[in-house]
């Protein structure tokens, strides 16, 4: 049986839950039930809502790509060289989206220190187009999948490697038949954060990939636009939003931290 | 006994790892079952460890087959997963995302003619569809060897192979690993903390203390002729240290035990078989030259036999019958004659 936790303590997270909660129901309780099919089927919104979903997946994707060989890398470090890694890897989890949007422009624009030869080599330009929303949701998603591949291995008895080996698996062989079938949970579990983090994108979208609706304007930014403009069209995106990002938490309670 | 085999592995390892440094040769020939033993932090696994690859050696050379696998200091080292030496782990460490089968035939190219060989003797047959989670302790480590036997390894390695076990199932494991092993005929190199395992399993004993080898003999010298004080400990002998004096051994405390040897000088280490120790109420007649007076500290019964543990001028132990302690009338606190005859002790030189 677990023991029974002082009043105090109880009432203290009653109070914190209602405040946390409060904004959420307050959103619930304003949206116009009866109008959402004809809100959610405007073509602003069905754009912006594709839009959405198709960039975030692909985003969540080069999250992974990007993010499991770093991962890999900084498992098998230690000391002031894993630090320094691992905080230039996660620095756009904590960096304001603005300034990683910036960042990517002076990367990736026209005139910037990769975009540049991109452009004058196959004609490739990312600002302001679909590419570009990938790559902002990417910059910004890949630290979470880099986090919870690496806790993973990490956790991961480095003796299976050995066992492998010693039954004649090749480094790439015992990789991809152990090790990763062995840490799928973590991986799972850092494209679905990805996932979730590359749909609520704003800041750097905004930035680097501008806000053209039908091209680069995610669902975020259209509830941005939508509030000045129409405020149910904007509830009714939000609560889309609401919805998935619960539906990811929910199906992820087991395994973003350990639950019994 | 298989002296006109030649060897399989041959190896001088050094590995030091912060204080710590393992320096031991290690042998083994076809189709030799080679026990390894010794205390806790020996250095035991990081010798296996070292055998297989995944440490790097700080001096020395690992060869198999004559073939060099390793030689310090210079770089065409084979990688372990290339070694042809399998490894069984003291908790079997299968794969939990793969069925019996599927672990069995990681390390198998295509033929698995020889993985349906394997599962009968280690019986095993009827487990195949099972996920490791499901399994025993004692059929993990089934499963572990067949799938370390099912690649054909040159040389086995198994790091306490019968540790997870309870005392049945470590019995037939014992039994079990022992039979597939010999008509493997690939050489092995077992570590054990159990001299049940090592006496019932291995051809020679190679004895780890402190990162040095401290004995590498047959089971018969290692349980006659015990070398250090461990393993004096181990086959349950009496074991001291003294400064020999002509056919005298003089021990730290101040006993004298005399010996049947000539010429005894300087340190040496004295053996004595406990079942050579004679126990009687009265100072013994005749008055053999080794007789102490002492008193019983502990008996402890193992089957038929009482092991007398006895203190007075020195702790000594005594193996008696139960029938003798009942004859004698001796408890724990009575006061007994110990005696041993010359012939009895034996004399080593002492280890560094």
């Amino acid at each position: 049986m677990t023991p029974q936790l002082p009043r105090l303590l109880r009432l203290a997270a009653f109070v914190a839950v209602a405040v946390v909660a409060a904004p959420l129901f307050s959103l619930l309780w304003r949206i116009p039930w009866s109008e959402l099919p004809r809100l959610l089927s405007t073509e602003v919104v069905v754009d912006a809502l594709f839009l959405s979903l198709v960039t975030s997946l692909v985003a969540a994707l080069l999250a992974l790509l990007i993010g499991i060989p770093i991962a890999f890398q900084l498992s098998r470090m230690t000391g002031i060289s894993a630090s320094t890694l691992r905080a230039v890897a996660t620095l756009p989890m904590v960096l304001p989206p603005v300034v990683g949007g910036a960042a990517l422009l002076f990367a990736f624009g026209r005139r910037g220190l990769i975009g540049e030869t991109l452009d004058n080599a196959a004609g490739l330009v990312l600002p302001y187009t679909p590419a570009g929303v990938v790559i902002a949701n990417a910059f910004v998603a890949t630290p979470f999948v880099v986090l919870t591949v690496e806790s993973g291995l990490r956790a991961l008895d480095p003796r299976y490697e050995l066992a492998a080996a010693s039954l004649g698996a090749s480094p790439l062989r015992s990789t991809l038949r152990v090790v990763l079938p062995m840490i799928r949970s973590s991986i799972v579990a850092g494209a679905f954060l990805a996932w979730a983090r590359a749909l609520g994108e704003f800041g750097a979208t905004i930035t680097f990939a501008g806000n053209v609706p039908g091209r680069t304007q995610t669902l975020p930014l259209a509830v941005f636009v939508a509030m000045e403009a129409d405020r149910d069209a904007a509830l009714a995106m939000s609560l889309v939003l609401v919805f998935i990002s619960l539906i990811v938490l929910v199906c992820l309670r087991d395994r973003w931290w350990p639950a019994k | 006994m298989n002296d006109q085999l030649k060897l399989l592995l041959e190896g001088r390892i050094v590995v030091e790892r912060g204080p710590f440094k393992l320096d031991a040769e290690v042998n083994v020939k076809q189709a030799e079952i080679v026990a390894l033993m010794g205390p806790n932090g020996a250095g035991k696994t990081t010798l296996l460890e070292a055998i297989l690859g995944w440490l790097p050696l700080a001096d020395g050379q690992v060869l198999l087959d004559g073939q060099t696998l390793e030689v310090h200091g210079e770089n065409r080292t084979v990688p372990t997963h290339e070694r042809e030496i399998g490894m069984v782990f003291q908790d079997g460490l299968l794969f939990p995302h793969l069925n019996v089968m599927r672990n069995i035939e990681f390390g198998t190219g295509s033929s698995s003619t020889h993985v349906s060989e394997l599962l009968e003797p280690l019986e095993i047959t009827n487990l195949v569809d099972r996920y490791p989670e499901e399994l025993s302790a004692g059929q993990r480590q089934r499963v572990a060897l067949a799938r370390t036997l099912a690649t054909a390894p040159k040389l086995v390695l198994l790091d306490e192979p019968l540790g997870a076990l309870d005392v049945t199932g470590r019995v037939i494991a014992r039994k079990l690993i022992g039979n597939v092993l010999r008509s493997n005929g690939a050489g092995a190199l077992v570590v054990t903390h159990d001299p049940a395992d090592a006496f019932a399993l291995a051809d020679r004993i190679l004895v780890l203390e402190g990162g040095r080898v401290t004995q590498c003999a047959p089971p018969d010298q290692i349980r006659t002729r015990p070398a250090t004080k461990w393993v004096a400990e181990l086959v349950g002998w009496n074991f001291f240290e003294g400064d020999g004096n002509g056919s005298l051994v003089e021990l730290a405390d101040g006993v004298e035990i005399a010996t049947a040897h000539r010429g005894l000088d300087g340190p040496v280490a004295v053996t004595i078989n406990p079942t050579a120790v004679a126990l009687y109420t009265q100072e013994p007649t005749g008055s053999p030259r080794n007789s102490w007076h002492c008193h019983v500290e502990s008996i402890e019964f193992v089957a038929d036999v009482a092991r007398v543990s006895l203190v007075g001028p020195f702790a000594i132990s005594a193996d008696v019958t139960r029938a003798a302690v009942a004859e004698l009338g001796i408890d724990t606190g009575s006061a007994v004659w110990a005696s041993l005859k010359a012939t009895e002790v034996g004399i080593q030189p002492l280890q560094g």
